[in-house]
């Protein structure tokens, strides 16, 4: 039993989540969800538009509570429903990376800069991860790259710019909320295949949303977000 | 917590990667610098001023002014005991009153001072009064080349007048022109007048080159006339003469050369004095005292006396009819009192004391306490002014970085999101108010050591292009811009305090700035944030 909850880097159990909306009944996005992430696994979710896939990332990210529910994060117990406290932060900081649909890189920054920018925030030594940071870039084909400012890049390279910032600090887990949704098909495809093989290889579980069956059967597990429930395939 | 990467992102968002400088960082820290510069330069000109007062007081009355409070007093002795002090410099006594001065038809009432001019160097420096109030006479055909008089000429029938003393009577000191002569040949040697002292008549003179080497000096009556070679010293004809110079230039004198100057006498004034007045009653009515103008002296500080006469001790004297009186003493301290106002007055109740209660010694800053607190109004009124100013830079800076908050409302969610605090988060926009006034009151600065380094082109430029060069001369006569010292920071602590004063100001003031925006950042819903268009 220790052994199997050692593996599991992010787990929900019972997460319920409604917003109330002026004029309406409150929306019930979530309704006792549960979810278990292992290490180096990855699921996919998938969704109608508007059922709450992005909703579920932020509470598992902790970036809103909860109506109800529990969270694990690792062997921390979080009672979802409680206000982010300050100190989740930095586990947040070392443990979690993201991924959005809009990239979001700082355009002041070069892209170098951005990478590092979760080093920075983990309270990791720079110096010890530019390496490594060109390593990835290198990988993801956009190392020529790391002294341009995000305005010069294209959707995809940025896309992978914002891959390569989630993965530097070696999360245990990335929450990639439709990364390909602002790229076209191929580069789609180009983009999501770095994601996968990266994550295998550097052993990093995976939560992606995505609309694209393909992308989705490609995860370990797949599932998918209906009436508030999580129905694993 | 780290703190390290909201400063970096801060910087960053001023001064962003491949690109120099953002413009709204441009603006706001040239808009902190200018104010910044501003104030430090109006402060410190307004201190440069009472600087300057302060100097002009105390040159024209030393440090403290000891008066007797009774009237029989064994003052020699008193004022030697103050002068044997180790903490005083100098010691001048005075007489005081007012004299009727007539030339003609023409009278004037000035307050008349008697000093000892035995003293070489005393409190009050009369020859720079001297040199201040002297005005060459311009001649159409001729040059004033008059020596300016000093306090040697003082005897007991000789006075100095103020400018407007002089004025009103229509009387000068005496003066000597050179004549433009065609019988000079092409020479560079000159002749001077070393002394021209209050009992020269008016007459004319030659001196008439004989040889190179060789001259005569003559006057036009004939009844003077002296060989002289170049070889010895200048002959000296005595008091009540013109004492000639000649100055051989590196082309020698040439026979036949001649200059030819004119001496007019000083005026004679007539005196009476209250004493007179009160003898007049009884009839026993004194002829008036004659005296000569010695020299026009100015009092470089504007709330002396501006109808004044200084006379000798003796002098006052006997216009009083009484001897042995002392009116008082300037007192001049030794230079590590001259800032410390309150060690100052310390001093001076302690000299009281010595004085056994006898003398009232009033420092200067008390005698003229009108005027300085009249100045230091006007410096709190100008900070008083300068501060709202300061203000709304500041609200400037606040609207600007809440913008920029605005603006950036998704990447702040994506900092919390991967791991930021909110707080840490919120700071960022602070620290760019903190970077803002830091480097605005930095360059505020430089620019004001660049000002006060270069004030007085710049005061000149300032003031011929707003009055003219007409009114240049009068702003520059009662403000002495060439002679204002404005010190640097590290050369008074009174000028540091003001740098560091307003520095910590424009900081301070920024980084509140900054916290309006800040708190408005960190009180954002990071999932709504990242949900924002
Ligand atoms: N702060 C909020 N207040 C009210 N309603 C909200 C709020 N946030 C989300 N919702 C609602 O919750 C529902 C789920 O939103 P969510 O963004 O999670 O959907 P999604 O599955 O990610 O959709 P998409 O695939 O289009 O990205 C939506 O109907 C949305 O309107
Ligand atoms: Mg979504």
């Amino acid at each position: 039993m220790s052994n199997q909850r050692e593996n599991v880097v992010l787990k929900a159990s019972e997460l319920s989540k409604s917003f109330s909306v002026l004029g309406t009944s409150d929306l019930k996005v979530l309704d006792e969800v549960n979810l278990t992430l292992k290490q180096s696994s990855s699921l996919s979710i998938r969704g109608d538009s508007g059922c709450g896939k992005t909703t579920l990332l932020n509470l598992l990210a902790r970036l809103e509570p909860a109506d109800g529910g529990t969270i694990f994060w690792g062997d921390r117990e979080i009672a979802a429903a409680s206000q982010t406290h300050a100190m989740e932060a930095s586990w947040r900081a070392k443990h979690i990376g993201v991924v959005y649909q809009s990239y979001y890189l700082i355009p002041e920054l070069t892209v170098m800069e951005n990478v590092l920018m979760s080093v920075r925030l983990s309270g990791l030594p720079i110096t010890e991860y530019e390496g490594r940071a060109k390593e990835l870039l290198e990988q993801m084909g956009v190392v020529n790259k790391s002294m341009q400012i995000p305005a010069k890049l294209s959707g995809g390279e940025r896309q992978r710019v914002a891959i390569v910032r989630a993965l530097v600090n070696r999360p245990q887990v990335i929450l990639a909320d439709e990364p390909t949704g602002n790229l076209d098909e191929r580069t789609g495809a180009e983009v999501m295949d770095l994601l996968l093989s990266s994550c295998t290889k550097e052993k990093t579980s995976l939560i992606l949303v995505t609309h694209n069956p393909t992308f989705a059967r490609a995860t370990n597990e797949t599932s998918t977000l209906t009436d508030g429930k999580l129905i694993y395939e | 917590m780290k703190l390290t990467w909201p400063l970096f992102l801060a910087w960053k968002q001023l001064f962003p990667s491949q690109r120099k400088v953002s413009f709204f960082s441009l603006l706001a820290i040239v808009g902190v610098a200018l104010g910044v510069n501003v104030m430090i330069v109006v402060v410190a000109f307004m201190q440069g001023f009472q600087q300057k007062f302060r100097s002009d007081i105390i040159d024209s009355q030393g440090h403290a002014r000891a008066v007797p409070l009774q009237r029989k007093i064994a003052w020699r002795k008193d004022s030697q005991k103050i002068a044997s002090l180790p903490e005083v410099a100098m010691v001048s006594t005075y007489v005081q009153g007012h004299l009727l001065v007539q030339n003609r038809d023409y009278h004037a009432v000035p307050f008349s001072m008697g000093i000892n001019p035995s003293q070489p160097k005393g409190v009050l420096p009369i020859n720079e009064f001297l040199k201040k109030g002297f005005v060459p006479v311009h001649g159409y055909d001729s040059k004033d080349i008059t020596p300016v008089p000093t306090i040697n000429s003082l005897e007991d029938d000789v006075v100095f007048i103020t400018q407007q003393v002089a004025n009103r009577l229509g009387v000068r000191a005496a003066t000597v022109l050179i004549l433009d002569d065609q019988n000079v040949t092409e020479t560079d040697g000159k002749v001077q007048v070393v002394r021209l002292d209050p009992y020269v008549e008016s007459e004319e003179w030659m001196i008439e080159f004989l040889a190179e080497d060789r001259y005569k000096i003559k006057n036009i009556l004939g009844s003077i006339e002296l060989n002289c070679s170049l070889d010895e010293p200048a002959a000296d004809l005595g008091w009540g003469y013109p004492q000639f110079r000649v100055v051989p230039g590196d082309k020698p004198f040439s026979k036949g050369d001649r200059y030819r100057f004119q001496t007019f006498r000083s005026s004679i004034l007539e005196i009476y004095s209250p004493t007179m007045i009160e003898q007049a009653k009884s009839d026993e009515m004194a002829p008036p005292r004659e005296v000569r103008v010695g020299g026009i002296f100015e009092v470089p500080w504007q709330g002396f006396h501006t109808d004044a006469l200084i006379g000798t001790h003796r002098f006052m004297e006997d216009m009083r009819g009484e001897e042995n009186v002392c009116d008082g003493f300037f007192i001049k301290f030794q230079t590590n009192y001259l800032h410390d106002e309150n060690k100052l007055g310390e001093l001076c109740a302690r000299l009281e004391g010595e004085l056994e209660g006898n003398w009232r010694i009033i420092p200067w800053f008390v005698e003229n306490a009108w005027f300085f607190d009249l100045l230091k109004f006007e410096e709190y009124l100008m900070v008083l002014i300068m501060i709202p100013i300061g203000l709304v830079a500041a609200f400037a800076i606040a609207i600007a970085l809440m913008t920029t908050v605005l603006r950036k409302i998704r990447e702040i969610g994506l900092l919390v999101a991967m791991g930021g605090t909110r707080f840490a988060v919120g700071m960022i926009f602070c620290m760019q108010g903190f970077i803002i006034g830091t480097l605005g009151a930095l360059i505020g600065c430089g620019l004001a050591l660049l000002f006060i380094r270069y004030r007085d082109s710049l005061m000149s430029f300032i003031v011929t292009k707003i009055a003219g060069e007409e009114g240049q001369a009068g702003v520059t006569q009662f403000y002495d811009f060439y002679s204002l010292e404005v010190p640097y920071p590290w050369e008074s602590e009174q000028s540091m305090i003001t740098f560091l004063t307003f520095i910590v100001f424009a900081v301070l003031v920024s980084t509140i700035a900054g916290l309006l925006p800040a708190w408005r950042a960190a009180r954002m819903n990071p999932a709504e944030a990242l949900r924002s268009e």
